[in-house]
């Protein structure tokens, strides 16, 4: 505690009440203003939409929309469609996760060290995540065609039917896809907190003889537990909300729904067809998923 | 008067002296396999890009492997007159500039002040806005999407409208959580010691607070350009006029709409997406070299 | 992070949402009675396609109206572009911005827009029924709605029909000028002889995505080419008769044939020559004009109809007045001058799409014998049928699309079982629920 503030005399009401800077509220205030209006409000509409057979109408036209209490939710969860999104949300997350964790932090890792064309290597693998998703998906779409890239150099081995027709391959892809472009994201998040591990730590294990694989798991990977946690929820929460990549690359969910993720659904059975309500169960239940892996991954990675 | 202590950037320095300590062939050896490895990830995060510039700049459109080694006669700047010609270039540009910089804008006004607010001011209720901040992380925007679009269009009516489209966007969470975790890391002293020589908090966070934020600004700077440059499906759903549209969003219908038209739809996408990545590429070029150094996971517990 | 703290607040915010939403929900009403906005005049908005044909068409219109009428001035723009017009109207009507007319109003989306209250009868004009009867004729009824009005006015038609490549043709030795693709049969062979011998991917390549419109450009037409009839007819989905389940068979040898290509091609596949024929209507004549030596031959039929009698497909597009409108006099005028005779002669003109109206080669004979190319659409343009105007709509479509992505395309799953399925699901939203 700072010497100046230790007096004896109790702090005035104002100041137990609400803290030692109460202006921290003005501080605060716009942005808490900004959460309420732009998100608390809309959450709520469509957590009330989500228990309604709701739909948008033109304004001032007498619509009804009858309160269905949990339909919409019943409905989704017996939905083959929806439990296939469900299930390729899983198979995302299963494929991107350690995907992103172990090649973020071994980049990071060789990204930190002295070597030339540092700035060109860090660029490079950050540029992914900086361009739009619609301009890269083209590429990428060319390159997994077919006739593309990737069959011409794997020959006898390309799968038949290909990639994103296949329904095996398709999720995978766009796993693959989507930890390629976000990877840049976490590398950075690791870098920083590379800087953060005492070089002593490293000296001393090479002193005890430790080669860098063993001084990587022996320093680095404990040293950025916390951002660890940090890319694992991040991922998962961004992972569990893909939605351009279905829409763009496998023609809305292909190869016959092998690749639907709940925010396509969403937008499918919310936008095209109208049905704001249904959309919005789906909604929540995504959000509620999340919230639940979320959860379970922090307690995994925290317990040790 | 309490010295200001700047963060200090221990690794470039003590990286050099462990390098130093190894023997010759070893460190030439150490840096071989990193380097080697390095190169041919590069190789391969960067083709899609190479591919991307190549089509852009290729009169026909070459989809065999041939093609991501172009005659160079075939090479030409016609894809960008032409997309130049379908979605006028310069005037989506500026919305986009538009759009991104009011974003920026409120997140760095607003997000500072929270931030500082959140890291280093003491009121009842702290916790709360935090958590709520991280709350907003988890729920999907679409979710959020048509509510806010009812909400903005029809009650604010703010349809067509920049500030409509950068409304949901005007304050980056990601960005405040970085301005906490810089501000936590700042030691409690510097603070301490500014309030009693009788600093006001406002004086505290823009006289000593935010000149030692810079490499934080510049980390969240980088990171809010990317979501409003690139987002398409807000800005298209909030403006009808086409006056108004930023590049992502006019890329994306001309994708839907109009390519099949064109003479080498392709050439004209890919040199649209082109135009679309290079403002992030420069910025990031511009400002990686400050990122700053510090450990965000920390704030995770918080 | 997430917490149970946190799980305790985002009820409270959630409680604080609602309760919020419950103050403001609703919206404002109209500042006039529907009545006093039948006979209103004034200025009007309204929205054309982005098709640039059309643009084009669409400025001289407008410009003739406005030197006529300087106290009703008409402003028109673009419709703002996206994945679909219907996602565009349906949010600019939820929005309450929507203009006057857009002239791009896919009946498919009528049945929606209509239940969001976005859409004027057009009965509600004293001349508005018998004025679309007399310029749209006996095809008329397909555009009423199940209340017996007309909420779309029937504007402009590009009956599909099958393109080929004749060099194509020509190179695997098929007959260019009289092709072999009367019924299933000759069809599938003559596909086979074009992947082999004639270098193209695909004898035909529809794309195979899942979109709810898509169905119009594969299944839809040789369906209608078959039994003449909509997906839906009276409430009972049509679509897995023998003959709907013989149209999905005969899709299905093509995908398994590797004939047509499960995968998507990024452009026209016709147009780039990967692909041998396309169903299109004659709007493509404007696009692949130089591009592609190309013929129109009739949609196939299993035992190969008489050509006169095939119908198929309109990829119709009407005209919609929405309830935004404030001066729907002014609307309705326009919406008759638009559609008049000397007009749609105009759009014949300019972009080669039929306006809907009966007897076009007779009504316009000075422009088919300028552009005899046009000739056979404008007769294919008499025998025409339209989507059904049903309940849930685009669900429907989505519904069948889905079963025939899942049968027909992947070939998994027998189609008869598959089209069944469906048909109960579609059966129930047909109905209203």
């Amino acid at each position: 505690m700072a010497a100046g503030a230790a007096t004896t005399s109790r702090p005035p009401l104002v100041r137990r009440l609400l803290g030692r800077q109460p202006v921290g509220y003005l501080f605060v205030a716009p942005y808490v203003l900004f959460l309420f209006a732009i998100f608390a409000y809309p959450l709520g509409f469509a957590v009330y939409m989500s228990f309604h057979d709701y739909f948008f109408a033109a304004p001032g036209a007498v619509v009804e929309r009858p309160f269905v209490g949990l339909d919409n939710f019943t409905t989704a969860l017996a939905d083959p469609v929806f439990r296939r999104a469900m299930l390729n949300v899983v198979i995302f997350i299963a494929i991107n996760v350690p995907l992103t964790v172990l090649v973020g932090l071994v980049l990071a890792t060789a990204l930190n060290a002295a070597i030339p064309f540092r700035t060109f290597f860090r660029a490079s693998y950050f540029v992914p995540y900086v361009t739009a998703s619609v301009a890269v998906i083209g590429v990428w779409a060319w390159l997994f065609n077919s006739d593309g890239l990737v069959n011409a150099i794997l020959g006898p081995l390309a799968p038949d039917p290909s990639w994103l027709v296949n329904s095996f391959w398709a999720m995978p892809i766009i796993a693959l896809f989507a930890t390629w472009k976000q990877l840049g994201f976490y590398v950075l998040l690791y870098l920083a907190a590379l800087q953060n591990i005492p070089e002593e730590l490293y000296e001393a294990a090479e002193v005890d003889g430790a080669g860098p694989v063993r001084r990587f798991r022996a320093v680095t990977v404990p040293g950025v537990r916390p951002t660890t946690t940090l890319v694992v929820i991040a991922a998962t929460i961004t992972g569990a909300n893909f939605f351009t990549e279905p829409y763009l690359l496998t023609g809305r969910g292909g190869p016959a729904g092998a690749s639907v993720s709940p925010v396509l659904l969403m937008y499918t059975q919310g936008i095209e067809q109208g049905k704001a309500g249904y959309a919005a169960a789906i909604g929540v239940l995504l959000a509620i998923g999340v919230m639940v892996v979320s959860l379970v991954n922090r307690y995994l990675l925290e317990r040790s | 008067m309490a010295t200001v202590t700047r963060p200090q950037q221990p690794a470039t320095a003590a990286t050099e002296r462990a390098v130093a300590i190894a023997p010759p062939s070893r460190r030439s050896r150490r840096r071989l396999l990193p380097l080697v490895g390095l190169a041919a990830g590069a190789l391969v995060f960067l083709f899609p890009f190479y591919y991307m510039v190549i089509g852009a700049l290729q009169r026909e459109p070459n989809p065999d492997v041939s093609g991501a080694f172009p005659n160079p006669a075939n090479l030409t700047l016609d894809n960008l007159r032409d997309i130049n010609r379908a979605i006028n270039l310069p005037r989506t540009l500026i919305n986009s500039g538009i759009f991104t910089g009011g974003v920026l804008l409120c997140t760095l006004v607003l997000g500072l002040l929270a931030g500082y607010a959140l890291a280093r001011l003491e009121f009842r209720g702290r916790g709360l806005v935090f958590n709520a901040m991280l709350l907003i992380l988890i729920v999907p925007f679409q979710l959020l999407m048509i509510p806010l679009y009812v909400m903005i269009v029809r009650g604010y009516l703010l349809g067509d409208n920049y500030l409509g489209m950068i409304l949901p966007f005007a304050v980056n969470a990601t960005a405040v959580f970085i301005f906490r975790q810089f501000f936590l890391q700042l030691p409690r002293e510097l603070f301490e010691s500014a309030r009693l020589d009788g600093a006001s908090e406002l004086q505290i966070l823009t006289r000593i607070a935010i000149p030692l934020a810079k490499p934080a600004i510049m980390t969240a700077v980088i990171l809010t350009f990317i979501g409003p440059w690139n987002e398409f499906l807000w800005p298209f759903l909030v403006t009808k006029r086409l006056a108004l549209q930023p590049l992502a969003v006019a890329l994306a219908s001309f994708i839907s709409n109009v390519a099949g038209r064109q003479a080498n739809p392709f050439g004209a996408i890919l040199a649209g997406a082109v135009v679309l990545t290079i403002p992030a590429v420069a910025l990031f070029l511009v400002f990686q070299r400050r990122f700053q150094a510090t450990n965000l996971g920390s704030g995770v517990k918080g | 992070m997430p917490s149970t703290r946190i799980r305790l607040w985002i009820a409270v915010v959630a409680t604080l949402g609602l309760a919020l939403v419950g103050c403001t929900r609703g919206g404002g009403g109209g500042n006039q009675t529907a009545d006093q906005a039948t006979t209103a005049t004034g200025p009007i908005k309204i929205w054309y396609s982005n098709n640039q044909d059309e643009v084009k068409w669409g400025k001289a219109v407008v410009a003739a109206w406005n030197q006529a009428h300087s106290d009703q001035q008409v402003t028109a723009q673009e419709i703002p572009a996206g994945k679909s017009s219907e996602e565009v109207i349906g949010a600019s009507i939820t929005a309450g911005n929507t203009p006057c007319l857009i002239f791009n109003t896919a009946p498919a989306a009528v049945p929606q827009f209509q239940k969001q209250g976005g859409l004027v009868a057009l009965d509600s004009f004293p001349d508005g029924a018998s004025y679309i009867s007399q310029r749209v004729g006996s095809r008329a009824d397909q555009y009423k709605s199940p209340d017996g009005k007309f909420y779309q006015m029937p504007w402009k038609t590009n009956p599909v029909e099958i393109f080929y490549n004749k060099k194509v043709f020509a190179k695997a030795g098929l007959n260019a000028d009289k092709p072999p693709l009367a019924t299933y049969q000759d069809f599938l062979a003559t596909a086979k002889t074009l992947v082999d011998k004639g270098g193209v991917k695909a004898a035909i390549w529809p794309s195979p995505a899942s979109d709810f419109f898509q169905s119009w450009f594969d299944f839809y037409p040789l369906f209608i080419a078959e039994t003449g009839k909509q997906l839906v007819v009276d409430g009972q989905p049509q679509f897995n008769s023998p003959e709907g389940v013989a149209v999905g068979e005969f899709w299905k040898q093509l995908y398994k044939d590797g004939l047509a290509q499960k995968e998507m091609f990024n452009g026209d596949a016709f147009a780039a020559q990967k692909a041998a024929m396309a169903i299109v209507g004659p709007w493509a004549i404007a696009v692949y004009g130089d591009k592609v030596d190309w013929g129109v031959a009739p949609l196939p039929t299993s035992g190969g109809k008489d050509p006169s009698q095939i119908q198929t497909f309109s990829d119709e597009k009407s005209i919609g007045m929405y309830s935004s409108c404030q001066n729907r006099g002014t609307a309705w005028e326009f919406l008759k001058f638009a559609t008049s005779q000397e007009q749609d002669g105009k759009l014949l003109d300019v972009t080669g799409q039929m306006p809907m109206r009966e007897d076009l080669p007779s009504l316009y004979a000075d422009y088919f014998k300028a552009h005899p190319d046009y000739t056979t659409f404008a007769e294919q343009a008499a025998r025409t049928v339209e989507v059904p105007n049903v309940p849930n709509s685009v669900e429907i479509w989505q519904t069948f699309r889905d079963a025939y992505t899942q049968s027909v395309i992947f070939g998994r799953g027998d189609v008869k079982q598959s089209f069944d399925q469906a048909a109960e699901k579609v059966k129930t939203l047909a109905a209203g629920s």
